[in-house]
């Protein structure tokens, strides 16, 4: 039995199954539309490419960084004593050797990385219409594991993808490095935080992110709220002042409370010291952290939730009648609908109320002298049944099956 | 979608960083050389009366280092990998979609609903382990209420699994009235899977017994059923050669979990199929209507987040019609209550409210816009679908 695939059938939930029925046949899936939902996998493969950028970035900036440092050292040697200027070219040598240690890990990291981003393209090319359905639990696990490593809910993100072997598709590993800087500032603990604006300078800076400034804003505020004022004061000269161009106004609403101490009962400046503060660098963060690895802002789940209540949701869904079947016959997807748009049809699409298929001119709409219409199958099989006698299941009402006549429905 | 095109740049980026990877590593051991060979120029045995100008060594060293140029070597081949990578990260972005969250409505999304959905979803698969890891991290005690509902239909199906009815016999006799209700004869099959291993493995003499004791209690209402496994018993012990062998096929036990579940689920008032699946799977074949959507609609930001209604249809498959939905094919209207759809005498539907205006307000007979027969408001019929 496969409780999480893919809808398929219309099987009613209280019609008894016929020992004629066959296991699920699998979902009707076309190309163009399997195209269009790859479409939608530009963080599947943008975050671990931008991970395997990171790694490439690090490694080119080590080497460069320490072979500056044995140039320089080359031509310090010329005006050492001659012992000195030996040893000093030993120690060089040395220097040279740990750096090629350190390259050949750099690059064996590279090729995991590489590796990864491999294995997701493979991923993708590997749907067509005959996985489908495995396909689509797999995608449904990795949208899971998005949502719980961006709500840092690591130990079932862990579990879900080991249970499943997904490690290659999901991104555990570069929330490991968000992990760390959250736990921090849940802590009240800038440092981690700060450390990776030093890290990722360039970046953030190019796509104008304040995040740095935000911190810093906050380490001055615990100087406040700590009575630290002098500290405070060289603290804003040095950390907050460069920002004072971009940012004044912020600026000098967190400097003003300097005048106002941490009790302060004037609303501007008491928000300032409230704990929640915290929670919103985290968010803040969590941001930054998204838009540098090509992520979606919300998770994933959120995205295709919302998409999908949207195209399900009709008015019958509020109704107590609306079949079992709809994700929204339920309290918990309504309430999450209640916001989103009503789905449009341009053309009729009937649902038969007995089989719950659709009725078309393949099993057209039968009517019965009441008004009440049914699909012909399901009425072919209930005058079978019942020698020619049709029972309209919602009034009660009996009929002969010569008194039903077929609608047109265009 | 051009899935090797991206594949082809990406091996290009893999190659340039072989390649820049293999000039570190040269450089790294070229300026090593030249080091170490100062170095043995340095140590090399001489005789006293001329002794080695360290200091012009050391100057031929810093010479030689210069004319490697080793930052430079390492910056030419980095900036080769860098046009790679850039490429491809451009080509990603043309090919896939980058921002799929154009279409997403900055909304309350209740987290607590969502992770309680979680929850739920990983139960409903018997996947326990992990729907009580997202209820203790989320710290949402209250989403494990279906749990055990959802523990005791996994315990059935998985002693089922191993051929064991009894559970499933005991939760079917506990609900008899309510499968009644939905029409079930689940009962009756769980009997009949118990029988024809009672026919295989036992006696006549204990197929009889099992026959008398709890099938003919379903003898009036299953007349078809019921004459043919009192068939059986005439070949109990060879049931594979005889007419009913097919009996005997494992697809029954599969057929009759499957229902099983199913059932459980009516009763709980809960869908079979797993409701995150249908949504998300939903969302995945709606998502590209509605992106197409939202960039059309970029410039009217605020009519999107405001509109009560997605002013183009979202095509589904047909496994996510769960409503009768009624258009009008003259006013193009959804039927609603107030504006049913009506059959004409000429069986042609239309809205109530097409009619009214065809027949200026019921004042008089109108032609079908669809065939050439004449109507009447009082000809027309309501329908429910
Ligand atoms: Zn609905
Ligand atoms: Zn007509």
């Amino acid at each position: 039995m496969e409780m999480d695939s893919l809808p398929n059938g219309n099987h009613a939930t209280g019609t008894p199954i016929t020992a004629t029925a066959n296991p699920a046949p699998p979902p009707p899936s076309n190309l163009p539309q399997l195209t269009d939902s790859l479409k939608l996998e530009h963080q599947f493969l943008r975050v671990p490419f931008e991970h395997y950028k990171k790694t490439l970035r690090a490694n080119h900036r080590a080497v460069e960084k320490e072979m500056s440092a044995v140039i320089s050292g080359v031509n310090e040697a010329a005006d050492l004593s001659p012992d000195d200027a030996v040893n000093h070219l030993n120690s060089l040598v040395s220097r040279l050797q740990g750096l090629k240690r350190k390259l050949e890990e750099g690059s064996r990291v590279e090729h995991l990385q590489a590796h990864k981003c491999r294995v997701r393209l493979d991923h993708l090319e590997s749907a067509d219409a005959e996985n489908m359905s495995e396909w689509s639990n797999t995608r449904l696990k990795r949208i899971l594991v998005d949502y719980m490593l961006r709500m840092s809910y690591y130990d079932t993100a862990v579990k879900l993808a080991e249970s499943s072997n997904l490690q290659d598709l999901v991104d555990i590993d570069v929330f490991q490095e968000a992990k760390k800087v959250i736990d921090a500032l849940q802590n009240q603990d800038v440092a981690p935080a700060l450390a990776w604006c030093a890290d990722n300078k360039s970046r953030l800076k190019k796509s104008k992110s304040k995040l740095e400034f935000q911190l810093r804003l906050q380490e001055f505020i615990e100087l406040v709220r700590a009575d630290n004022n002098l500290r405070a004061i060289t603290y804003a000269r040095k950390y907050l002042a460069p920002w004072a161009t971009t940012h004044m106004k912020e600026l000098q609403r967190v400097t003003a409370t300097l005048a106002f101490k941490k009790d302060t009962e004037c609303a501007t400046y008491k928000v300032l010291f409230e704990a929640k503060q915290w929670d919103f660098l985290v968010d803040q963060f969590k941001q930054e952290f998204c838009k540098l690895y090509g992520m979606t802002l919300e998770p994933l789940l959120n995205i295709y939730l919302q998409a999908g209540l949207s195209a399900l949701k009709t008015p019958y869904c509020y109704e107590d009648d609306c079949t079992k079947e709809d994700p929204l016959s339920q309290e918990a997807f309504r309430t999450l609908a209640l916001p989103l748009p009503y789905s449009k049809q341009h053309h009729s699409k009937l649902v038969c109320y007995i089989t719950k298929e659709l009725m078309d001119t393949e099993n057209p709409p039968q009517v019965l002298p009441n008004g009440y219409v049914y699909s012909t199958k399901a009425l072919e099989e209930m005058a079978k049944k019942n020698n020619g006698r049709i029972i309209c299941p919602r009034t009660g009402l009996v009929y002969n099956d010569t008194e039903l006549v077929k609608a047109y429905i265009s | 979608m051009d899935l090797s095109s991206i594949k082809d740049a990406f091996d290009r980026v893999a190659k340039k960083q072989k390649l820049s990877s293999s000039k570190s590593q040269e450089v790294v051991d070229q300026v090593g050389r030249e080091i170490e060979q100062a170095l043995a120029t340095i140590h090399s045995p001489h005789d006293l009366s001329s002794p080695v100008d360290q200091k012009s060594v050391l100057t031929e060293l810093k010479f030689k280092i210069n004319a490697i140029g080793p930052l430079q070597q390492l910056e030419g081949s980095n900036k080769e990998l860098n046009a790679s990578l850039s490429k491809y990260q451009k080509l990603l972005e043309k090919v896939l979609n980058p921002d799929i969250s154009k279409a997403y409505r900055n909304v309350d999304f209740d987290t607590r609903i969502i992770n309680q959905i979680i929850a739920n979803h990983f139960y409903r698969q018997g996947l326990f382990d992990l729907g009580d890891s997202i209820v203790n991290e989320a710290g949402e005690p209250d989403a494990t209420a279906l749990r055990s509902q959802f523990l005791e239909m996994h315990q059935i199906i998985g002693a089922m699994r191993e051929r064991n009815l009894q559970p499933a016999l005991t939760w079917v006799s506990a609900n008899r009235e309510k499968l009644l209700q939905i029409g079930s004869n689940l009962e009756l099959k769980i009997h009949r899977l118990q029988f024809v291993e009672v026919l295989q493995n036992g006696t006549r003499a204990d197929a009889l017994i099992y026959a008398r004791t709890y099938l003919t209690p379903f003898a009036s209402v299953n007349k078809d059923e019921f004459p043919k496994l009192m068939g059986c018993l005439l070949y109990a012990g060879r049931l594979e050669s005889s007419p009913y062998s097919e009996l005997m096929s494992p697809i029954h036990w599969e057929m009759t979990t499957e229902e099983l579940a199913r059932q459980f689920c009516t009763l709980l008032g809960q869908s079979y199929e797993n409701p995150l699946s249908v949504a998300v799977a939903a969302g995945v074949e709606g998502l590209p209507t509605l992106l197409k959507l939202a960039n059309v609609m970029a410039a009217k930001k605020q009519e999107w987040l405001e509109m009560k209604q997605l002013p183009v249809p979202v095509e589904l498959g047909k496994e996510f019609q769960f409503h009768s939905i009624f258009v009008c094919p003259v006013s193009r209207d959804q039927a609603s209550e107030e504006n049913p759809p009506m059959l004409l005498p000429c069986l042609h539907v239309l809205c109530k409210q097409s009619i009214m205006k065809l027949s200026k307000n019921s004042t008089r007979t109108f032609k079908c816009p669809y065939c050439p027969a004449e109507a009447t408001v009082s000809h027309c019929r309501q329908l429910h679908f």
